[in-house]
């Protein structure tokens, strides 16, 4: 058995959703852009694949040790969870480079469009995000016994999910039918596997 | 046909009021800025250069025949 | 269904069968062509069309650069003002596509302020009206220090920078609504109405005072962004009985034969510019010689400057005086397209590549058509009706494009002279009272279109028109014979077709009484070009090709007659309406 086994995470969480990407009718656009919207895909896929990085895995793979799903589960939380949380900003950057809005101009109508359902799931998705990253990194001073902290890490990723699946689903530049089944499916079974792991399953400290 | 499309429109109705010719209107059910009246378009970019999240693509081509005084 | 008066039933479906079948109506429907005569299906529901009435001590019409300092120095100047716009400030008519502002700097130039009126003059041939050729350039500078400070310069965009001193002022501003008329009372301004194309409502206006900045127009032309501009503010004030000039000029912008509607590439990215500065440099420029060109020879068209008269076949045609022969590609005057771009600002180059005609079809010269002016405050033939902008037939730089950046120039400046003269006779005089009658006559016209049961499509009366007086010889290269040909058809589009425009919604509300406004200016420009009897600027007679300085040293007025009809009248060069001698 090897170490680190990132066949299974990658195909799902990477190749599909870029597979979905390539066979959509989306229109090309400038490198800049494109770079920008697929890093901030791949984030999201990757982000809801975190529902599995987990205890779960293990459940439907036997691949990786449980420190492996952990190590792999921090170092993507934390990297994409950055990706995430710039990307309202990361979506007016190509307007320095090109003639139009100003960015911040672009940036202030983006946040006070309140009458967008899909702008106000992404502000609270992106709080929920927020409070997830920082309470995740200073998890030590929570003191939180490891149930709560699992219970209290959960609900947050189940509300993120909900929300921002459906921010995504309303606002996405490369949302179509087959993009969205595929998010759907994954924030499912991600809960599905959540609510199972809480309520049949009373597992210890690794 | 010229103003093409419109993806990731989050609702804002910038491009509503900044487009010249009308041709833009917000769709009362899913609240998103829709190409209502397309032939209208005078190709002139300024709802695209106007739009927060650039959504909107354009292309060159009109939607009717364009009728010009020698050619 | 019931076309006109019941002279006959005819169902939908009898009248497709008559119209040719349903499969070529599906194919024509299919290409975006509308269908000429059809039901009018109805999309808003007429009784819950509202009316609102608004006042103000100075009304202005228009919210491009006319507009913005007509509201903004009204303001300062005391009055009550409000802003009514067709589109949104800073994003309608012309004004978002001119990148280029004339200033007169007399520290940066050796012309001084005198010769540069005479030089523009000479360019002219006569047909400027040097008070406002002086106006514009001893404001020029000012004007363009308000804009600076707005930050007019700092984006290519201009809706913040106009909303700027506006919000600052908290002017009233009501967007997105089409004015259609003009009221009069008592042989002075009243007011104005129109409708909302947002809201299912008419609005009134009281005002003591009226400034049209609603721009020129055109025929809705491919390659030229002044789809939204169609006369509307001539048309309005001629129905009142204002004096109208101007219409025999011509733009004669070429675009590019590749995808000629956009003009977005046709200008290749100028609309992404920065606005800049442009300095004393006069030219006499983009007559008719290049469309003369094409009529002799043929396309393509040798991309050379127009004027350059260096083809095989060309020689007469249209005259250019000897000190504006240039060797160089033309610059439009705010206008078109081509190969080096400066980094802002600036005239564009001239079209690079094949071009064709008529981008700009239906569009005189920037300021020399519209409103007749009895004086140097844009004051029109109407007490309390004032104009500015291209809306203001001043002829500032003539019947022939002269100083480049003149034109948004002149904008601002008129805007501001318009506004001081409406807010000083708004200070003297009450409001008069909109008679009952009166509104619901106005509001019955405006909603006329909606309520017809069947119709002509607005769309399909604008192709037809367009395929009238498009074509380079009908108002390029002008001859009697064919301008009496067109007349015929553009009377039949007033008599027939103009009384049964339908609409059925708010959009296509706004392009019927666009669409009337078009065919009234067509008749204009007919009428005027077969009077002129001489060719000059950018007037160009094949049956007249010489310059008539014993009968046309004169513009040509237009008003509507105490019988209704279009009557015409000359102006001398060197005259002031009412007879006073121009003195600059």
């Amino acid at each position: 058995m090897k170490k680190y086994n990132l066949t299974f995470i990658s195909i799902v969480f990477l190749v599909l959703p870029i597979f979905l990407l390539l066979m959509g009718d989306f229109k090309e656009r400038t490198l800049l852009k494109d770079s920008i919207s697929i890093l901030t895909i791949i984030a999201f896929c990757l982000m809801s694949g975190q529902l599995f990085l987990n205890r779960n895995y293990r459940k439907i793979r036997h691949d990786m040790k449980m420190s492996s799903v952990v190590k792999i589960h921090k170092f993507i939380g934390y990297s994409f969870l950055v990706v995430l949380l710039v990307h309202p900003f990361l979506i007016v950057v190509p307007r320095f480079f090109e003639s139009g809005v100003e960015p911040i101009d672009a940036f202030m109508t983006i946040i006070t469009t309140f009458n967008s359902l899909g702008v106000i799931l992404g502000i609270i998705a992106w709080c929920l995000l927020l409070v997830l990253g920082i309470t995740s990194m200073f998890r030590n001073k929570l003191k939180f016994s490891y149930k709560t902290w699992r219970v209290f890490h959960g609900i947050l990723a189940f509300a993120f999910i909900v929300f921002a699946v459906w921010h995504v689903i309303d606002l996405g530049r490369h949302i179509n039918f087959l993009m969205s089944v595929y998010l759907i499916a994954i924030a499912f079974f991600g809960i599905v596997l959540l609510l199972n792991t809480y309520l049949f399953n009373s597992s210890t400290r690794v | 046909m010229s103003i093409q499309s419109i993806n990731g429109c989050i609702g804002c109705e910038t491009c509503i009021k900044m487009c010249p010719t009308d041709v833009i209107r917000l769709d009362p059910k899913t609240k998103k800025a829709v190409i209502k009246y397309p032939a209208d378009c005078q190709i002139c970019h300024l709802c695209r250069m106007y739009c927060p999240v650039d959504a909107i693509t354009i292309s060159p081509e009109k939607s009717i025949p364009v009728i010009v005084s020698w050619g | 269904m019931t076309i006109q008066s019941g002279i006959n039933k005819i169902t939908r479906r009898n009248f497709l069968a008559l119209a040719g079948g349903t499969v070529g109506m599906a194919a024509l429907a299919s290409m975006g062509v509308p269908a000429s005569f059809i039901e009018n299906n109805l999309e808003i529901d007429l009784d819950k069309i509202d009316h609102q009435e608004n006042e103000a001590d100075v009304l202005v019409i228009g919210g491009g650069m006319a507009g913005l300092f007509a509201a903004v120095k009204a303001h300062d100047a005391g009055a009550k003002v409000m802003l009514v716009s067709k589109g949104s400030l800073g994003s309608s008519g012309q004004t978002p596509f001119a990148k280029g502002i004339f200033a007169y700097d007399k520290d940066l130039t050796n012309v001084s302020l005198d010769e540069f009126v005479d030089q523009v003059s000479r360019s002219a041939i006569g047909t400027n009206n040097p008070v406002y050729t002086k106006q514009m350039a001893e404001h020029s500078l000012a004007r363009v220090t308000d804009l600076r400070e707005w930050g007019f310069f700092d984006s290519p965009l201009y809706n913040n920078s106009f909303n700027k001193p506006i919000k600052e002022r908290n002017i009233p501003v009501m967007e997105r609504i089409t004015i259609t008329h003009l009221i009069k009372e008592n042989d002075r301004i009243a007011g104005a109405a129109g409708f909302s194309v947002d809201e299912e409502k008419v609005h009134f206006f009281n005002a003591k005072s009226v400034i049209l900045c609603t721009g020129a127009g055109g025929f809705k032309p491919n390659g030229f962004p002044i789809c939204d501009l169609t006369h509307d503010g001539t048309v309005m004030a001629y129905n009142i009985g204002a004096k109208v000039t101007g219409k025999e000029w011509n733009d004669g912008h070429p675009g590019q034969s590749i995808n000629a509607a956009s003009c977005f590439d046709g200008w290749h990215g100028m609309f992404e510019r920065k606005p800049g500065l442009t300095s004393v440099e006069i030219h006499h420029d983009l007559g008719v010689d290049m469309n003369y060109m094409a009529y002799m020879n043929g396309n393509p068209l040798q991309m050379g400057p127009p004027g350059m008269n260096n083809q095989k076949g060309s020689t007469g045609g249209p005259y250019r005086p000897e000190e504006f022969s240039r060797k160089e590609p033309p610059g439009g005057d705010n206008k078109p397209p081509g190969r080096e771009q400066p980094k802002e600002g600036g005239a564009p180059p001239g079209m690079g590549g094949t071009v064709v005609g008529g981008s700009s079809a239906g569009m005189s010269i920037h300021k020399s058509e519209g409103l007749v002016p009895i004086n140097d405050k844009c004051e029109s033939t109407i007490p309390g009706l004032y104009a500015a902008g291209d809306a203001l037939g001043s002829y500032m730089a003539g019947a022939i494009y002269t100083q480049i950046g003149s034109s948004l120039a002149g904008s601002a400046v008129q805007g501001a002279v318009a506004a001081e003269a409406a807010a000083k006779y708004s200070k003297y005089i009450e409001f008069q009272n909109i008679s009952k009658n009166v509104m619901n006559k106005i509001e019955e016209e405006i909603l006329a279109p909606l309520k017809r049961d069947a119709g002509y499509s607005p769309a399909w009366v604008t192709q037809t028109l367009q395929g009238i007086m498009i074509p380079n010889f009908v108002l390029y290269i002008k001859k009697e014979s064919m301008l009496k040909a067109a007349l015929a058809y553009i009377e039949e589009l007033r008599d027939h077709h103009m009384p049964m425009l339908k609409a059925a919604d708010m959009h296509e509300l706004r392009l019927a009484h666009e669409t009337r406004n078009m065919i009234l200016s067509a008749e204009m420009k007919l009428k005027a070009s077969i009077m002129r009897t001489e060719s000059r600027c950018s007037h160009y007679r094949l049956d007249y090709p010489d310059m008539d300085n014993e009968n046309w040293q004169a513009w040509i007025n237009i008003y509507k007659g105490s019988d209704e009809t279009m009557q015409f009248e000359k102006q001398p060069f060197d005259s002031w309406p009412n007879g006073k001698r121009i003195i600059v």
